[in-house]
């Protein structure tokens, strides 16, 4: 009984400290500014990963970088930071059109790593490039 | 013998902790903490809570079983060795230390202790991001050793919670560093911000609980870098809030490369570090740091300064120890 007293206590502690964080404003509203952040990030998911190709999200909230061995990497914004994910076997990706503007939808295959959307000038090429690094990554 | 929980009591001084550190964030660095991030983090300490009370029994009765086995004999009256106690908690710290480092260094351990750092965010709610599964990851058996040296159980369990409230004050950026003397000997936030880096050159580094003596002893300590911007979290990070996944993950992983992998790499991949594959196609800390000192050594051999932001706004403050 003690015990289910300060599990509750707990757990009130808890919402009310997550309420107050949000409060506060606590985080930040993040975006990827350029293509040099966009490597940054790149580099941190994968050590050594050097872009060649670069498709930024127009609202800095994803992006996409091919390397000079087609390797691709997702970014995506992640609360107030960035994770990423090197493309492999279960990735895929998609055009969408919405009133004339085409956008890309790239999904990393992991359920709760989930998919990105990016409004980007060359969808088209990058549907190619996600998909073709999935093929690769089966061979 | 005292008769009291000290991680019961330290509970509300660490609510106050956390709500002091979020009015300096807000005031100073709004960044350091998400609020979802915080909400992942504490339901993760809660959720821990939850499983200690009902695994610590088993892991109480099995030490007191081992007890009778002990090599040296405190007397009937043990809690009034008062010099058993100092001994006890710097013995449980190098205990610790080891159970830390293999926590970060066998996989079947490190699916565990992930969940401490899993947060891509440093701050007092991150020492309370705590896991739900360290009694199947066997973890408990770190401490056996000073059971059959002639600890008695609550004992250890005594001093070793001073340990974990200890370990919490150094989970901040709003602290940079401490007196010389102090960084020298003692655990401090400096040096476990390195511990929770991804970055190439701390991985796998500062394992100590409460004294920073066994990384120096033992060769694994690593000073945090003026020039160094530290990123935090692990080396795939999560990329979500769920918290079931937040706190299985590895676990799924583990199955999941047992499942495919050959006959002869089955165990390897519950044993061997995190991040080995049998054909190479993921990387350890190892890998990592190495092709990271790899390319240090090319940008220096072509004169060309080593690419790191000179934006440490923490550790910029002072003086490394």
């Amino acid at each position: 009984m003690a015990f289910l007293g300060q599990f509750l206590a707990s757990l009130a502690a808890i919402i009310v400290l997550a309420w107050i964080a949000r409060k506060f404003g606590l985080g930040r509203d993040i975006r990827i500014q350029d293509a040099q952040h966009a490597q940054r990030l790149a580099d941190e998911v994968v050590c050594g990963f050097v872009a060649q190709k670069f498709a930024l999200d127009e609202s800095g909230r994803a992006a996409l970088l091919r390397d000079s061995a087609n390797r691709i990497i997702l970014l995506k914004l992640h609360g107030a930071q960035f994770a990423g994910r090197l493309l492999g076997p279960g990735s895929s990706a998609r055009v969408w059109q919405d009133q004339g503007k085409k956008s890309l939808e790239a999904d990393s295959g992991e359920r709760w790593f989930g998919k990105a959307f990016l409004d980007v000038n060359d969808p088209e090429d990058w549907l190619i490039a996600v998909n073709t690094a999935r093929i690769s990554a089966h061979a | 013998m005292p008769d009291f929980s000290p991680i019961d009591l330290a509970v509300p001084f660490f609510v106050a902790l956390v709500l002091l550190e979020m009015i300096w964030a807000r005031r100073h660095r709004p960044e350091t903490y998400e609020p979802r991030d915080t909400l992942t983090s504490l339901a993760f300490g809660l959720g821990s809570s939850v499983a200690g009370l009902l695994t610590g029994g088993a892991i109480l009765a099995l030490s007191l079983w081992l007890y009778q086995f002990r090599l040296f004999d405190f007397g009937t009256e043990w809690w009034m060795v008062w010099w058993a106690w100092p001994l006890c908690f710097v013995l449980d710290d190098l205990g610790y230390y080891w159970f830390h480092r293999c926590a970060h260094r066998i996989r079947w351990f490190w699916a565990s202790h992930v969940n401490h750092h899993s947060s891509q965010h440093y701050n007092l709610s991150t020492a309370l991001r705590q896991s739900w599964t360290s009694f199947f990851a066997l973890s408990f058996i770190f401490r056996i050793p000073l059971t059959l040296l002639g600890f008695h159980p609550a004992m250890i369990l005594f001093v070793g919670a001073f340990n974990l409230i200890y370990q919490f004050w150094i989970h901040t950026e709003a602290i940079g560093r401490m007196p010389r003397w102090f960084e020298a000997v003692m655990n401090t936030p400096s040096h476990h911000r390195v511990h929770h880096a991804t970055n190439p050159i701390y991985l796998d580094r500062n394992y100590a609980g409460t004294f920073i003596i066994w990384d120096r002893m033992f060769g694994t300590f690593q000073p945090e870098q003026d020039t160094t911007r530290i990123r935090y979290g692990i080396v795939r990070q999560l990329g979500t809030f769920n918290l079931l996944w937040s706190v299985f993950h590895e676990w799924v992983g583990i199955a999941q490369d047992v499942w495919r992998a050959p006959w002869r790499h089955k165990l390897s991949y519950m044993w061997r570090p995190p991040g080995w594959t049998h054909d190479g196609s993921r990387d350890t800390s190892d890998m990592i740091r190495a092709r990271w000192l790899e390319r240090q050594g090319a940008f220096v051999d072509d004169c060309v300064e080593i690419p790191v932001p000179n934006d440490n706004s923490i550790a910029g403050r002072e003086k490394p120890a």
